[in-house]
């Protein structure tokens, strides 16, 4: 196929109509609101989140009103019976406190996912270089929290007025696991495992199996192998049915303790066995809140310079609009293929514009080729006369012939 | 995309979510009562002797048996249950409207957090945030170019002044700059000076405005003969231009576009793209992520990334995203290169070089044109310089 010889046409006009570009862009806006899914499904998360924990504490406080009323004393008199059921009373005037501060919070998250839909809606109706500039503050805020640049992430956010759009709290409410977890601590990274348990259940998450064995090691250390051995039966043993080869690695160490040189087991002791956690904890949070796996920035990057990238680029007159006259987005370039063309496409060295059958390629008699628009400008400025910009050389309009490239 | 859609589910969740809410609270509202009930029975019977007591015993069995009556941890249950079903409505609806997951056009290659971080702060600067991009480099420890940042601080300073409408230092960078920016069409300087000249000749100066030309405007009178004799004839109607044939210098000024053209040029000059490349990469990725993602699935298939010279498909871009000039040879279907130049056929169709040797047999002999009927040899042919 791809030798095909085509077929002759009898016109030599190159490319099809193309379609009007007014529909072009509501096309390519629909398409880009398309690729915003975490927008709309981080607050949505948060909002299921706050919203359980919500229902858990009515729960509890009510059940335990609840049995308490029934259980009350009416042995000890009337008085000792009235005093009972007032405490429980203020307890819950407590509960409902906390509920107002609860859908407070709830409220917060709702309005936060309308003011995203508002803002997709508005993308295909309206500015197109705002929503632009909007969508790229937003990802390098994105950048930036996934980073732990949390004080830059906040000013852009807030010098950008767009702090609905980004998810600064869920973010900060992750920096004390990852704090605590680059600090050595295990217990908050286990309360956050506890809180969303039905969900990491759901999706095999082996978080907590990976938080536990650390804690493990952490006593072998410690060389208290009797407290390591019984936190091993409590904690351990529940994961052998799926993860038995790595429980049994664990376990041997016991008998190799941390100054091992027994690579297996050396590794285990090793500290940066502590920021593989929190690698695997930022991937069970983003998993959780249905973020990207990467950071947004890096995905839009890489596929505009898979786009952008040409051998061109690399030349020495690569224009300097072109992202890849840069010598950092070149590095980050380098892995990435080529991109492909199948038809030609020719932009004038003088007006930078894109050359097609309403502005078509004119040829010089030393074959350097500027489109007709520019050339005519320049013979009506200059009597007639075309002067080749790259090369210097001096010609009449008359001498200029038409190309056919298609 | 229909937003609207998603916005429908949306208000079912909120719908559902108030009313969880308030079911709560009524909840908790209506236990409270029962308990406030109770208490005040128990109050009114007094608290002395057996009968009290036994009412007391009475007043709480009765209590509790409404309580259990109630059973408010199971309609508490039930208004959970309907919220999570409105939110896995919704969670179902963005799935299928949306792109589900982006990263699956994302290929595991290296990108050098430092050298991104690099671009991102001088992104911050270009973008006259200098502030958070000081803050960034702190936090990132990473580099940045500092003459990038100066520039960038001196032009938004020149910019924000000429934008105010106040052009002195755009002027004396302009005059500064003079051989250089001569090179461009647009004169920025002579723009700025005949702001200068005009002001002096509205205020009716016109020796002021005479000695002002002489000065500034002489030397661009080879270069821009026609705006120059315009200029200098309106000193004719010095302090009253408004009833002259050059009324059009009096119309307001629009100091946002010359401030706009003020910082391209400024940009031109110091070898910086007018436009922020970080911008426009993230454009670019925009406009291609939704055709990669559906492409990815037949590329994974077949290829691996790392060893992919070429992407197999075309992504097309924009045309202000088409920085280059790429020809491919309607024949052969191959993409430029060297063996590949354009040539130019003398009826003015374009073929590669090497499909003009394979036509003519090695230039042995004439071939005829795949698009039209001409007959062409290879010495015929010209090579194009696109």
């Amino acid at each position: 196929m791809e030798m095909a010889i085509d077929t002759p046409s009898p016109s030599p006009s190159s490319a099809s109509p193309a379609p009007s570009a007014a529909a072009g862009r509501q096309t390519r806006a629909a398409e880009s609101v398309r690729l915003e899914h975490q927008l709309v499904r981080v607050p949505l998360e948060a909002l299921r989140a706050t919203a359980r924990t919500n229902h858990r504490l009515a729960e509890k406080e009510i059940a335990a009103v609840l049995s308490s009323a029934s259980a009350a004393p009416g042995d000890n008199g009337a008085a000792a019976a009235v005093d009972h059921l007032t405490s429980l009373v203020s307890r819950l005037h407590g509960l409902k406190r906390k509920m107002e501060e609860g859908a407070r919070a709830e409220e917060l998250q709702v309005q936060r996912c309308r003011a995203r839909l508002d803002r997709l809606a508005a993308a295909s109706a309206g500015d197109d270089g705002e929503w632009e500039d909007m969508r790229l503050k937003r990802i390098l805020v994105d950048y930036m929290l996934r980073m732990s640049y949390y004080d830059t992430a906040a000013k852009l956010a807030e010098t950008s007025g767009i702090q609905d759009l980004v998810d600064i709290d869920v973010f900060l409410d992750a920096k004390r696991v990852i704090d605590s977890l680059q600090n050595k601590e295990i217990a908050p990274a286990l309360a956050w495992c506890a809180e969303n348990k039905s969900r990491l259940k759901k999706s095999k998450s082996k978080l907590e199996f990976l938080l536990r064995l650390q804690e493990f090691v952490e006593l072998v250390r410690a060389k208290n192998s009797l407290q390591a051995i019984a936190y091993g039966r409590k904690y351990l043993a529940p994961w052998a049915s799926t993860h038995m080869k790595e429980l049994q690695r664990v376990f041997a160490t016991l008998v190799f303790r941390s100054t091992t040189n027994c690579v297996p087991y050396k590794v285990l002791f090793e500290l940066n066995q502590w920021d593989s956690l929190v690698d695997q904890f930022k991937q069970e949070f983003y998993k959780l809140y249905g973020m990207t796996l990467e950071p947004l920035l890096n995905i839009y990057l890489q596929a505009g310079l898979t786009a952008l990238k040409t051998p061109f680029c690399f030349e020495g007159n690569c224009p300097k609009e072109d992202p890849l006259s840069l010598d950092g987005f070149r590095k980050l370039a380098e892995p990435l293929p080529f991109s492909k063309q199948h038809h030609s496409k020719l932009v004038c060295h003088i007006t930078k514009e894109l050359m097609d059958t309403e502005n078509p390629p004119l040829v010089l008699p030393n074959g350097y080729v500027y489109s007709t628009k520019a050339l005519d400008e320049m013979a009506k400025k200059n009597e007639g006369k075309i002067t080749c910009p790259r090369t210097g050389e001096v010609y009449n309009y008359t001498e200029l012939v038409k190309a056919y490239i298609s | 995309m229909e937003v609207d859609t998603v916005k429908d589910v949306f208000d079912r969740v909120v719908k559902k979510q108030k009313l969880k809410s308030s079911k709560t609270i009524d909840l908790v509202n209506h236990v409270e009562k029962e308990i406030d009930q109770a208490i005040k029975a128990i109050q009114g019977n007094g608290t002395e002797g057996d009968s009290a007591a036994n009412m007391t015993h009475e007043i709480l069995l009765n209590l509790k048996n409404k309580l259990k009556e109630m059973a408010p941890t199971k309609q508490l249950k039930s208004c959970q249950k309907e919220m999570n079903t409105a939110l896995s409505t919704w969670v179902k609806t963005t799935e299928k409207l949306f792109i589900h997951d982006i990263s699956k056009a994302y290929r595991n290659v290296d990108m050098e957090p430092n050298v991104l971080n690099e671009l991102i702060a001088n992104h911050l600067y270009r973008e006259a945030l200098f502030d958070i991009g000081d803050s960034f480099i702190g936090e990132a420890s990473c580099t940045a170019s500092l003459k990038l940042k100066q520039l960038f601080q001196n032009m938004y300073e020149i910019h924000g002044a000429l934008k105010a409408g106040k052009p002195e230092l755009a002027l004396s960078w302009a005059m500064k700059n003079h051989d250089a920016l001569l090179q461009n069409s647009y004169c920025l300087e002579l723009k700025l000076h005949q702001f200068q000249f005009v002001d002096m000749l509205k205020q009716g100066n016109r020796d002021q405005a005479l000695q002002y030309a002489r000065a500034y405007l002489a030397p661009f009178a080879t270069t821009r003969k026609e705006e120059i004799q315009r200029l200098i004839a309106s000193i004719l109607w010095a302090g009253r231009l408004d009833q002259s044939p050059y009324t059009e210098f009096l119309s307001p000024t629009n100091w946002e576009m010359l401030a706009e053209e003020f910082a391209q040029q400024f940009c031109n000059l110091i070898g910086q793209s007018s436009t922020d490349p970080m911008g426009t990469a993230v454009s670019v990725g925009a406009e291609v992520l939704p055709i990669l993602i559906k492409l990815m699935t037949v590329v994974t298939a077949k290829r691996d990334w790392h060893s992919m010279k070429q992407f197999p498909f075309p992504l097309d871009l924009r045309s202000e995203f088409q920085f280059h000039s790429v020809f491919v040879c309607p024949v052969l279907r191959d993409q430029g290169g060297d063996g590949n130049a354009p040539m130019l056929l003398p009826c003015g169709h374009v073929l590669s070089k090497q499909s003009t040797l394979k036509l003519s047999k090695n230039s042995s002999r004439s071939f005829k044109c795949p698009y039209c009927p001409f007959e062409a040899m290879t010495s015929g042919c010209k090579q194009l310089y696109l």
